[in-house]
């Protein structure tokens, strides 16, 4: 596993996906875990991908996050994307509660659908609590849904960066904790095609024929 | 049209742009693993590779850590399409990593879904007409290939002259040697059935793409295709200085790519190369245009100067004669015409989709086109490639002329094709065996060392011909299969001995190939050929000249910018001592190395030491990517490259995007 490398020193590469309704703070709580800031983004198009190297339980991580649009135009692309994923953030908004009722309607019949892998850890989390007086989804109601399709589960604001931090690394120490996940993610498994000459190529030397 | 000069005019909207953008991303990538490993011919990885390629392609952390990858910003490739197509600069990055660290099949489908589901109204017209040129463009292509047919009476003509002059010797080893084939056969078959292998995978695996789900339209992909294409030609890059990437113009790796994806999108390669003219033609045009009538001052014409001054033609410029290459050959006639300023050809077409159709057709291909400076990098070539005469300036090399080869000049052809001939026994040679393929690249020929060569042909015939050669095939010694001489290193000694006065010529013609080869490195590398893809072909000695010549261009180049395919036909090249991974490397698409196994003038003409490095023309070439292809049974001897190799070619089908040999199947 600490095989020496010359490229990115990290242990563990794991690939995290965010879904979630249009405007629920996807691309927003991203900025706000990997840059630490917060501004009104217009919605994201397509797809979109950060990296973030992070230290959680004493191993140094690489986090490949993909952040899919909303808008129900892009739909159809979210769905090549839970392949490989270790991690699957679902994003509401508490302020919106058709963003909480798509989640089980529409977000977790993809998850089930489309994700290849069995194991992979789901976090339900609810953004925008720094609007607590627009609340209309209680704090109950997540922890009871959470429960219900086993995922863990946060409520944050990517705006005051309340939780941001926390929302990440309770992913990332579940994934941690998951053998299978774990292997996975283990920089030993992944290779370079474009440096490695094909397998079969070694089968023939050039007098065969 | 009213346009701003930064957004393009496009018949997409911005979604299906993105969409588009996409699947040029996903092919890009995708080219460059194919280059490595060709499309089906690995059908083992195929079924575990969901998961396998999904953690190892692109090496991957990411594509911004790998610098190598044709998707990653710094190679140029892919950044400056986005830009063209407007798509949004924070989307790129979600973009190039998709590309990148999955396997395409993963996200074809869901973009072409992307690309199908929404509807632009308003523009469905002009998607119409668009389609309906292209249709019509790609017809009258057609027809002047029909009109080839004619030729092909010619080339049977050629062979039998050949026939009857050379081949006497050799046929008659090679119908002795029946017996021995059988053997070779066996051998040859594995490798026949890899690439049947591979023809099945790559068919499922186009398959596999769930095309049929969506519906695309025709129209629209054809509208894509435009649009993908003027992307690449257009002159939109600029600012990053680490760009790996040398020369504006048509880069052939873009070519592989909106090649593969013309597959995917299941339009025929013809329909492409209409696109091509087609925006080569009007760009030019109206580019020309503006210059003229200078009704937009600015950037046009800025650039149009920019364009004569020679920074976008480059080298070529200084030839002289560009100018009238561009405006007397190829752009006069589209000028004339006015705003139905396509292709000469084109103006015969409006019989066929109606002048209202016609005028909407050119403007909706000229909206594109012209709503960014193409980079135009093609035209000059004409008296770029003909007017070089390069071998007086480098003295090392007596001879070395292009020669136009077929009518496609000065037609607006976004691609070379250059011709080298190696085993001649006049100066016809040069030429005659490249005249009657039919295809629609602007073709050259490269006549080299007329008189080496010549000296060297005649000297192998003759000794072909004398007793001591019939002597020895009395024998039996002519019908061993050579590669097992090879192995063996069980030369007769009368055979050795035998060849010592064909040595002198033959060490005289394979210096001058590699000094040929540097030469035609030159060429390329200053774009006399108007950075346009090149596609190179040779036989014998030309293939050397060929392979010298990419290894010519791995010493300064780091990428397949230049060639776009590469067929090696009895190639006299070491395959041990040789870099063919570096050549390999300069090749954006396809790369043939076709032999023979029962070549044995190859063999003696070869021979001695040289023979324990393995040899080319009459051995598979172990290096991924290479596609091998045993002719064994289209060649009679050496010499049946001079007629035989059009219909090798034809059975090569160049212009498919995956590894294919016809004849295989025909054997089987």
């Amino acid at each position: 596993m600490e095989s020496s490398s010359n490229q990115g020193e990290f242990d563990y590469l794991f690939k995290l996906l965010m879904i979630g309704d249009s405007g629920v703070g996807k691309s927003s709580l991203l900025l706000s875990f990997t840059s630490d800031t917060f501004e009104h983004l217009s919605p994201t198009i397509g797809v979109d991908f950060k990296v973030k190297y992070v230290n959680i339980g004493g191993k140094k991580l690489k986090l490949a996050i993909w952040d899919t649009a909303g808008q129900e135009r892009f739909r159809t692309l979210t769905s090549s994307y839970y392949r490989g994923a270790q991690g699957i953030i679902m994003v509401y908004d508490v302020t919106r509660r058709d963003t909480f009722t798509n989640l089980s309607e529409i977000w977790a019949k993809e998850i089930e659908l489309y994700s290849t892998n069995q194991d992979c850890i789901k976090m339900l989390v609810g953004n925008k609590v720094d609007k607590e007086s627009d609340r209309v989804v209680t704090k109950k109601e997540g922890i009871n849904f959470a429960r219900e399709c086993g995922c863990l589960f946060i409520e944050c604001s990517a705006k005051t960066r309340v939780n941001v931090q926390q929302c990440f690394e309770e992913l990332v120490l579940k994934i941690l904790d998951t053998p299978s996940l774990l292997a996975e993610g283990s920089r030993g498994v992944r290779k370079n095609i474009f440096k490695e000459r094909p397998p079969q190529s070694d089968a023939s030397t050039s007098g065969c024929c | 049209m009213a346009t701003t000069t930064n957004t393009m005019a496009s018949f997409l909207t911005a979604t299906q742009r993105y969409a588009a953008g996409a699947l040029f991303a996903l092919a890009l990538h995708q080219a460059q693993i194919n280059r490595s490993r060709p499309l089906g011919l690995f059908p083992d990885d195929e079924p575990p590779s969901d998961d396998r390629t999904s953690s190892s392609s692109g090496g991957s952390d990411s594509v911004a850590d790998d610098p190598d990858l044709w998707v990653h910003e710094i190679s140029g490739l892919l950044r400056p399409v986005f830009r063209f197509l407007g798509i949004e600069s924070v989307a790129w990055s979600g973009l190039e990593e998709t590309a990148g660290s999955s396997p395409a099949k993963h996200h074809v489908g869901a973009f072409l879904r992307l690309l199908a589901e929404e509807e632009n109204g308003e523009n469905s017209d002009q998607e119409l007409a668009l389609s309906r040129a292209v249709d019509a463009m790609a017809r009258s292509m057609e027809k002047t290939l029909e009109v080839s047919e004619s030729k092909k009476e010619k080339r049977r003509e050629y062979e039998n002259e050949w026939r009857e002059k050379c081949s006497t010797a050799e046929v008659q080893s090679n119908m002795d040697a029946a017996g021995i084939k059988s053997e070779v056969q066996k051998s040859t078959d594995e490798n026949n059935l890899a690439i049947e292998d591979g023809l099945d995978g790559s068919g499922s695996k186009v398959d596999e793409k769930p095309i049929e789900e969506v519906v695309l339209g025709y129209q629209r992909k054809v509208t894509v295709l435009y649009e993908l294409l003027t992307a690449c030609l257009a002159d939109t890059h600029a600012d990053n200085k680490k760009c790996t990437r040398k020369r504006k113009g048509y880069d052939a790796r873009h070519r592989v790519t909106l090649r593969l994806l013309a597959t995917w999108l299941d339009v025929q390669w013809i329909k492409m190369e209409a696109i091509e003219t087609m925006v080569a033609c009007s760009a030019m045009a109206l580019a020309e245009k503006k210059e003229e009538s200078n009704e937009e001052p600015q950037s046009s014409k800025s650039k149009w100067a920019k364009w004569k001054r020679g920074g976008i033609i480059g080298a070529a410029a200084l030839t002289g004669g560009t100018l009238m290459a561009i405006t007397g050959g190829l752009a006069a006639p589209a000028i004339a015409a006015g705003l139905s300023a396509l292709a000469p050809t084109l103006g015969t077409l409006i019989p066929v989709i109606g002048a209202s159709g016609f005028a909407a057709a050119a403007s909706a291909a000229g909206t594109v086109a012209g709503s960014v400076a193409v980079a135009a990098s093609f035209g000059a070539a004409g008296a770029g490639l003909t007017g070089s005469k390069m071998a007086r300036r480098t003295g090392s090399v007596d001879e070395f002329e292009f020669r136009v080869v077929g009518e496609n000049h000065n037609q607006g052809r976004l691609a070379v094709e250059i011709m080298v001939s190696g085993f001649v026994f006049n100066e016809e040679d040069f030429v005659r065996p490249w005249e009657v393929q039919s295809d629609n690249l602007e073709r050259y020929a490269l006549q080299w060392e007329s008189k080496n060569l010549i000296a060297v042909s005649t000297a192998i015939q003759d000794w072909l011909t004398s007793r001591i050669s019939m002597e020895l095939m009395k024998q039996g010694a002519m019908l061993t299969v050579l590669s097992t001489l090879v192995a063996a290193l069980a030369w007769p000694a009368t055979l050795l001995a035998a060849t010592d006065f064909i040595d002198s010529t033959w060490t005289i013609a394979v210096d001058r190939s590699d000094k040929a080869g540097r030469l035609l490195a030159e060429v390329l590398l200053k774009g006399f050929h108007g950075n346009r893809p090149v596609t190179l072909v040779g036989y014998s000695l030309g293939a050397r000249v060929i392979f010298k010549c990419l290894q010519f261009l791995a010493e300064t180049e780091k990428n397949a910018e230049l060639v776009e395919r590469v067929v090696l036909l009895g190639a006299p090249i070491p395959i041990k001592d040789e870099n063919w991974g570096a050549a390999r490397k300069m090749v954006a698409g396809r790369f043939v190395n076709a032999y023979s196994t029962n070549d044995w003038t190859l063999g003696v003409a070869f021979r001695a030491s040289l023979l324990t490095q393995g040899l080319a023309g009459i051995q598979p070439i172990d290096v991924p990517g290479i596609e091998n292809v045993d002719v064994t049974d289209l060649i009679e001897g050496h010499s049946s490259y001079l007629w035989a190799t059009q219909q090798i070619l034809e059975l090569l089908e160049l212009d498919t995007y995956y590894p294919v040999f016809r004849g295989t199947k025909c054997i089987q």
